[in-house]
């Protein structure tokens, strides 16, 4: 193709653009807010699914030794567990430093009659994988010298089931709402383009190829979905930040909530499903438009 | 120039438009299509620059079966062609220069040309003064003359008119026809479809009528209605 021809095809999308300003505005708009809405529910959805996973990290064991186990008795058996399948790391308290604490926290202690330290050795486990708790937990309580075992079943199962059921419907929505989204915005590029539809028709009648009427068509569909990529990310970008803050204020013990999606990264994929659509959208509209 | 071998189009509502025409139109002509509406005179012309197809029978346009042309050769068709309608369908939001060069660019011509080109096609219509106004600041009688300038800007061989004086007033369809004639005159052959009974009995050209699909008559220097002596 010749350089004046691409030159005339540039020009022609970007006055298109400008010329049909409202038409724009509307097509811009409405993939600002399908995009807007499909990736605050992904948001959402992966915010869930990162909240539940760092939850299931926090998921350990408290393994509690008798009172007649000593340091070395301790150490062993943190060695022992240590090399379990699915333990994340075995961590043993620090005596002393949790009887001050006792004290400190129960300042009649001495007067009660308890000079010296009498909390036994512990220990936490964590695990890395949340399925195995269960049968570690069961392994430990074997071990000799462990007292007691408190693994926490009864929260491990609920927030399991919770997150399973998190992944389940974001996956399912997340479909059905790309759907709906490509749907929504091949639907507005679909009324740009009837909006043009006489200077297509005059484009076919003085003998342009299908390549030469297609391809501005086709630029402003990217540029269409590209530009409301960029809107929908600053309304997503505006919104998490709002809910990180309010979310932080209203429960400081979860910390700031997060989706685990960097902006960058966000605003990347916007941008590529946005251009993405954009194209299919225009690509699959002026095909109808050619036939004719 | 033309030659139409028994074609027949059926719509798929079962309409037939056209029955078994065969006509030919020689290079140079200056021809009416004339019938009422609903005669088949769109589906002709139509026909002729591969706004459709033929159910049956074969086109001859320039020396070239049309009905077996690819998708891909129908704009090279096109090019050949100046194609004229009662609506004008110029582009509105741009001026006169603009709707010329746009017919051009969207061809590939050179800038330098399409300057050329344009100034004398302007004059040849008689728009120079107008190069700059836009669609709706100008009479019916301006617009038909832009699109006409329009379809000649390719140098056509064959002007294809539907209906081009439907929208305007007497005196001004008698301007236009006279600046049909005087392109015809030039080389390019013309062929008008038209209702207008008047225009047609003044301009004393080769007539072919069309009712319901069929070509009920076809005479030189003919007249709009038949008439028995």
């Amino acid at each position: 193709m010749k350089l004046r021809n691409v030159e005339f095809i540039i020009q022609e999308s970007f006055t298109g653009i400008w010329r049909n300003g409202l038409m724009a505005f509307a097509s811009i708009s409405t993939i600002a807010l399908s995009l807007g809405v499909l990736g605050a529910f992904v948001m959402a959805a992966l915010g869930a699914t990162h909240f539940a996973r760092t939850q299931i990290g926090q998921f350990q064991i408290a393994v509690f030794m008798r009172g007649e186990a000593n340091r070395s008795r301790t150490d062993d058996v943190a060695s022992q567990i240590r090399k379990m399948t699915g333990v994340g790391s075995v961590e043993v308290r620090d005596r002393d430093q949790e009887w001050l604490d006792f004290k400190r926290q129960h300042p009649n202690i001495d007067s009660a009659g308890l000079p010296t330290n009498v909390l036994p050795y512990a220990m936490d486990v964590k695990v890395s994988d949340p399925n195995k708790l269960p049968t570690i937990a069961s392994k430990v309580r074997v071990l000799g010298g462990v007292d007691t075992v408190i693994e926490g079943r009864e929260t491990f199962h609920r927030v399991m089931a919770v997150a399973k059921v998190v992944s389940i419907v974001s996956v399912a929505g997340a479909i059905m709402l790309l759907v709906t989204t490509a749907f929504i915005i091949s639907n507005a590029i679909r009324l740009t383009l009837y909006a043009r539809r006489r200077e297509i028709r005059i484009m076919q009648l003085v003998g342009a190829t299908n390549r030469f009427i297609r391809l501005p068509l086709f630029i402003e569909g990217i540029v269409f979905g590209t530009a409301g990529a960029l809107v929908a990310w600053c309304l997503l970008r505006l919104g998490s930040m709002y809910l990180a803050h309010a979310v932080e204020r209203i429960t400081p013990l979860l910390g700031r909530a997060s989706s685990g999606v960097e902006p960058s990264a966000l605003a990347v994929y916007l941008v590529i499903t946005g251009a993405a659509i954009g194209a299919v959208g225009s690509m699959v509209s002026i095909r109808r438009f050619l036939t004719d | 120039m033309i030659h139409l071998e028994n074609v027949s189009v059926e719509y798929p509502n079962g309409v037939r438009a056209l029955k078994d025409v065969s006509i030919s139109i020689y290079k140079g002509e200056f021809i009416f299509l004339v019938g009422s509406t609903g005669s088949g005179k769109s589906t002709f012309l139509s026909l002729l620059y591969r706004g459709m197809l033929p159910t049956q029978g074969k086109v001859v346009v320039d020396g070239e079966d049309i009905t077996s042309l690819k998708p891909s050769a129908v704009p090279y068709l096109r090019r050949k062609l100046g194609i004229v309608f009662q609506d004008f369908k110029l582009l509105p939001q741009k001026n006169v220069w603009e709707n010329m060069a746009f017919a051009l660019r969207v061809i590939g011509t050179d800038p330098r040309e399409i300057r050329r080109r344009i100034g004398d096609v302007l004059e040849l219509v008689g728009l120079t003064h107008r190069c700059d106004s836009f669609p709706h600041q100008m009479s019916g009688g301006e617009q038909q003359r832009a699109a006409i300038a329009r379809a000649l800007i390719n140098h056509p061989t064959l002007l294809i008119a539907d209906e081009p004086t439907g929208n305007l007033d007497p005196a001004t369809s008698w301007e236009i026809m006279q600046l049909l004639e005087q392109i015809n005159v030039r080389g390019t052959t013309v062929l008008v479809a038209t209702h207008d009974s008047q225009i047609v009995d003044r301009m004393k050209k080769r007539v072919i009528q069309l009712e319901a699909g069929v070509v009920v008559r076809d005479v030189n220097k003919g007249m709009y209605e038949h008439c028995e002596a």
